[in-house]
């Protein structure tokens, strides 16, 4: 939903870097985006492409990583990805926030990240 | 003897910036939730569909809960003062907030509403969602609880299309029940898609036109009614 603005944060961060770094290039940013946020990573490879077009980020390789949720139960030991219910009449597959082994609400712990892990350079 | 190793122009370097970009808001609702909880001051988030009643269940919380609390609105929109006119008909000081473009509040937004108003002189402050079951989820805004706001006239699975809204809802509220049947919308079926999402989430069911139900939403969200 907000892949355009999230990724000029990205590519601004990514650039004030290069800066920082004197780079002449930037050649490969790696960023992590959890499943749980409403960001479509085709979007936002899409966005990249546009805003670091006329950049030295032009030909660098956007590797994102999603991360998948996860979550820790709040009554017994459950610290683990989160369970998939699936509705196959209407092809809806949606998560649950209950614990797969004791159905008690999980507190989430992975899947709403939007990080710059590393950004590669060229000097 | 000291050697130096100094980069060389063509270099190629990795740098590991592990920069956060949802930080930002998040900070800034930490620091809301800090402010609100030295004025001892809860706040609700009230998000929900377009047109499922948000502005009602408020409409209808107010006389409810205003012999024992002092309460403020905040209305999010992204234009116009119609809804917060509403609100501030009921006698409690209402800041509208206009996010122009965005289909959500967020935390900063809210931090700004918060310095037009005297903490000091508050219980409650009910703060109204921009309509909407997908961004707000995104943006915490430093509340003490959530409030999911659905309607029956929006169909029979509006839970399980919008999953990620009762993530962090402690109360969802399935409106406009007296429509179910000319709808052809189980409530029951719907209360168990919001169980199966979240068990955390309490399921009230209203008619915020009449009133039916706003009491148990108000003790679901820990207030206690009448005066």
């Amino acid at each position: 939903m907000h892949e355009f603005s999230r990724t000029s944060q990205i590519v601004e961060a990514v650039l004030s870097e290069a800066q920082k770094q004197d780079a002449k290039e930037v050649t490969e940013v790696e960023v992590e985006i959890g499943d749980l946020t409403f960001l479509g990573l085709e979007q936002v490879e899409f966005a990249y492409k546009i805003l670091t077009d006329k950049t030295i980020a032009k030909n660098s390789k956007l590797k994102i990583k999603e991360i998948h949720g996860r979550g820790k139960c709040e009554s017994c030991s459950y610290d683990g990805p989160l369970s998939y219910l699936s509705d196959p009449q209407f092809h809806i597959s949606f998560p649950t926030f209950n614990c797969p082994k004791c159905e008690k609400p999980l507190s989430i712990t992975a899947g709403r990240e939007c990080i710059i892990r590393r950004i590669r350079i060229r000097k | 003897m000291t050697s130096v190793v100094q980069s060389a122009p063509g270099e190629i370097y990795d740098i590991e910036l592990d920069e956060n970009l949802k930080r930002a808001n998040d900070l800034i609702a930490d620091e809301n939730r800090g402010l609100l909880r030295k004025h001892g001051v809860r706040a609700i988030d009230v998000m929900g569909s377009v047109g499922s009643g948000k502005t009602s269940l408020i409409e209808q919380l107010v006389p409810l809960l205003r012999g024992r609390y002092r309460i403020a609105a905040f209305k999010g929109d992204l234009t116009s003062e119609i809804d917060s006119e509403r609100l501030a008909s009921l006698g409690i000081q209402t800041v509208q907030i206009n996010t122009g473009r965005e289909c959500h509040l967020d935390a900063n937004l809210v931090r700004k509403a918060l310095g037009k108003i005297d903490l000091n002189t508050l219980d409650i402050i009910l703060i109204e969602n921009v309509g909407n079951l997908i961004c707000p989820a995104d943006f915490p805004l430093g509340s003490d609880k959530r409030v999911v706001v659905i309607s029956v006239t929006e169909g029979p699975y509006m839970v399980v299309k919008h999953p990620f809204i009762f993530a962090d809802a402690d109360v969802a509220v399935i409106n406009k029940i007296d429509l179910a049947r000319p709808m052809g919308v189980d409530t029951s079926a719907l209360s168990n898609d919001v169980r199966a999402v979240n068990s955390k989430t309490s399921v009230v069911l209203t008619n915020c036109r009449t009133g039916e139900g706003v009491d148990k939403v108000a003790a679901a969200l820990g207030f206690k009614s009448g005066s």
